[in-house]
């Protein structure tokens, strides 16, 4: 600020972590740093002395574009949409108890795929 | 010819031996490159290298523990008593760790010419015959990892950076060489190391293969190769230190010998 | 959209209890008393470090010398966060880590009174550990609900840290205090040092027209007052089940009132060392600071040369 001292100022890094190879990478923060290569090894310490993960971005502050915060019209969404989402639909459960039967969720078919092994994976894992 | 567990290395007086003199040293060093580390919490040159470089410092003391603990199995004191309690003589770490760390520009380049030592030995213990620490050094090496990258990229980011920064660099190469060569001993039981297969890589053998590491990123730092480092006048292996081992001792243990018979 | 109408707006938002972000418009006011408390909050964490750095080299067993390491550690990590907050906030006045670092060198932002204090023993480490920490926890969490965004998010992270801090602390404290003659006296001299620095901590008791603003701006929920009886309530009793006692016979809770009584601290005298850095360990700390960033720029400067020889 004084002119006289030359400035050693670094850049803003916007820090990502991937927890494990099914998870998306989530910003947890940001450091300063002279160039990328310091970033990610700085930001591994400083947002992973705990936790794990697999990944880890920096990416400039300047290369984030972001909606407004302040204008939360952005993001409106005032009229009924149970449509498109699976409480729209409640009234199944109670239709197929006529016919004797349970409404099936995605849970159930999750569930009794991981519990049920597969051919495919046989063999390896024993 | 291995030995699966301490039980066993018990077993065989002089195999047991052995194997502490080289526990010892691997342990001293770690514990004093560690505790020279932390000597840099809250001083580092910027905030966020500060945080990174108490992670090495961690890294370095929690691999001493473990020696320290495999030394326990094998008979010797508890891990606190050995770390706090045990005179400069009976200490085994080369003196180069023990030195101050003097600026930020020595104390990386003293690092990084110890971390890849650090990782030459470590390699050559893969195989070594006592199975407890073949299977440590494996994890202790994948830790390492993440230092040499760090080291390397601060000893070249340095030197590229030319100004002071190159300067002070060439000055602690000049002061911190003559020590260096402390660390590939074996100490006085080399030949009964390699005769149990503890060891399978005599120290000159060592060297060799970390100045073949060394050489590639003192050329792309534009560093002028030294030569292979000079037989150092002290040798640590054997217990042979400075006045700076002796004063790390006093500073480390002040609380413990306090009261030696507190529980902390 | 004038200024009134936006302020107004600003105002709606922060009632509706809306988290303001850096890049949103914001009062000059709202700014700078965030900037004054998140700068001021990031710098303590840094100076922080030093009176417990300076048991690190010492600490009497391998697992002390890593949970101390670690917990130091953690507290300038702490400071990055915080002050990183600090600077985009600082950034549309056109400053940067280094200012804010400088200011701190130069006395143009305070750090906390407590770590102006000796710390001459390991006990003073662990009673840093326990109850320094234990009254910074409980100023932390109170600001979990900051109508400040990036705040409230850092202070989410430091508080899970936290919890391991108070852990730490608390087990140098009981290994003291089920320990030897000497060791119980450590840390009842610790106490004794730390009681009054302890209760200076939390501000005075009246709200000054800054802190009144901070309240309406949600920046801060609670008085300096409530949070110092919070940690009254919750350590009294603890220090005193470990047989210890507090340094002040007029200390007592009136049930009726529902509120702890106490012989203030010398409000004067730490106002001084807090101002003027006029504490003990002041200048000497500050000397480990101005060593650290201004002694070292040579380090920042060479680092800030060679990235453009970088490729990544």
């Amino acid at each position: 600020m004084d002119g006289q001292k030359a400035r050693a100022d670094y850049d803003v890094f916007e820090v990502f972590v991937q927890k494990t190879q099914a998870d998306f990478h989530v910003h947890v923060g940001s450091v300063v740093a002279p160039s990328p290569d310091v970033a990610l090894m700085t930001a591994r310490e400083n947002f992973l002395r705990r936790e794990k993960a697999v990944n880890l971005w920096i990416v400039p502050r300047g290369e984030i574009h972001a909606t407004p915060y302040d204008e939360p019209d952005w993001f409106a969404r005032e009229m009924d949409r149970k449509y498109r989402e699976v409480g729209g639909y409640s009234e199944n459960g109670r239709l197929w108890k006529m016919y004797r039967e349970r409404a099936l969720h995605l849970e159930d078919i999750v569930r009794d795929l991981e519990e049920t092994p597969g051919r495919g994976e046989g063999g390896e894992e024993g | 010819m291995n030995v699966e567990s301490a039980d066993q290395a018990r077993q065989d007086p002089e195999y047991r031996k052995a194997l502490v003199e080289l526990l010892y040293q691997l342990a001293d060093d770690e514990l004093c490159l560690g505790h020279r580390d932390s000597e840099w919490l809250g001083v580092a040159p910027d905030i966020e290298g500060d945080v990174a470089f108490s992670s090495i410092a961690q890294d370095e003391v929690g691999h001493a523990v473990f020696h320290l603990e495999r030394l326990h199995e094998l008979g010797e004191p508890d891990p606190d008593f050995l770390a706090f309690s045990r005179g400069p003589t009976e200490r085994r770490n080369a003196v180069l760790v023990e030195r101050p760390n003097g600026d930020w520009a020595q104390t990386i380049l003293r690092h990084f010419l110890y971390d890849v030592f650090d990782d030459v030995r470590a390699e050559s213990l893969l195989a070594s015959s006592y199975r407890p620490l073949a299977q440590g050094m494996a994890k202790i090496r994948r830790e390492e990892y993440y230092h040499l990258l760090h080291l390397k990229m601060w000893v070249i980011r340095l030197a590229q950076g030319g100004g002071e920064a190159r300067r002070r660099l060439e000055q602690a190469l000049a002061e911190v060489w003559p020590e260096v060569g402390g660390l590939f001993s074996w100490g006085e039981g080399e030949a009964e190391l390699l005769r149990h297969g503890l060891i399978q890589c005599r120290s000159d053998e060592l060297m060799h293969r970390w100045a073949e590491r060394v050489k590639p990123i003192f050329r792309e730092a534009e560093l002028l190769w030294p030569g292979l480092p000079p037989q150092p006048e002290l040798q640590g292996r054997s217990g042979e230190h400075t006045q700076d081992l002796a004063e790390l001792i006093r500073t480390m243990s002040e609380v413990y010998s306090s009261d030696p018979a507190a529980r902390w | 959209m004038n200024q009134k109408e936006r302020h107004t707006r600003f105002m709606e938002r922060v009632e509706r209890g809306e988290k303001i972000e850096a890049t949103d418009w914001m009062p000059e006011e709202y700014r700078k008393l965030l900037l004054k408390l998140i700068h001021m909050h990031g710098v303590s964490e840094i100076m922080g470090a030093f009176p417990e750095k300076e048991w690190v080299p010492k600490a009497p067993t391998l697992k002390r010398k890593l949970g101390i390491m670690a917990k130091v550690q953690d507290e300038v990590g702490h400071g990055q966060l915080l002050l990183r907050v600090a600077e985009d906030l600082a950034a549309p006045l056109g400053k940067t880590r280094e200012d804010l670092i400088e200011d701190l060198i130069e006395g143009r932002v305070k750090f906390h009174n407590v770590f102006h204090m000796e710390s001459p023993t390991w006990a003073d480490a662990g009673v840093i550990g326990w109850l320094v920490d234990g009254a910074a926890i409980i100023n932390q969490a109170a600001l979990l609900n900051t109508s400040y965004g990036p705040y409230a998010r850092v202070l989410k992270r430091i508080c899970a840290e936290e919890s391991f801090h108070m852990q730490h602390g608390e087990n140098i404290i009981l290994a003291l205090a089920g320990g030897t003659k000497m060791q119980r006296r450590m840390l009842q001299e610790a106490v004794n040092r730390w009681w009054e620095s302890l209760l200076f901590f939390f501000g005075p008791v009246e709200v000054t027209p800054a802190a009144r603003r901070m309240l309406d701006y949600k920046i801060r929920r609670k008085t300096n007052e409530e949070l110092r009886q919070q940690f009254l309530n919750k350590y009294v009793p603890r220090i005193r089940s470990l047989g210890l006692t507090i340094p002040d016979p007029d200390l007592f809770y009136d049930e009726r009132e529902g509120k702890w009584h106490y012989t203030p601290p010398d409000w004067d005298k730490f106002g001084e060392i807090v101002k003027h850095n006029r504490g003990p360990k002041s200048e000497e700390r500050l000397r480990l600071r101005r060593f650290a960033h201004e002694e070292q720029r040579w380090v920042r400067e060479a680092m800030v040369r060679s990235r453009e020889l970088q490729t990544v």
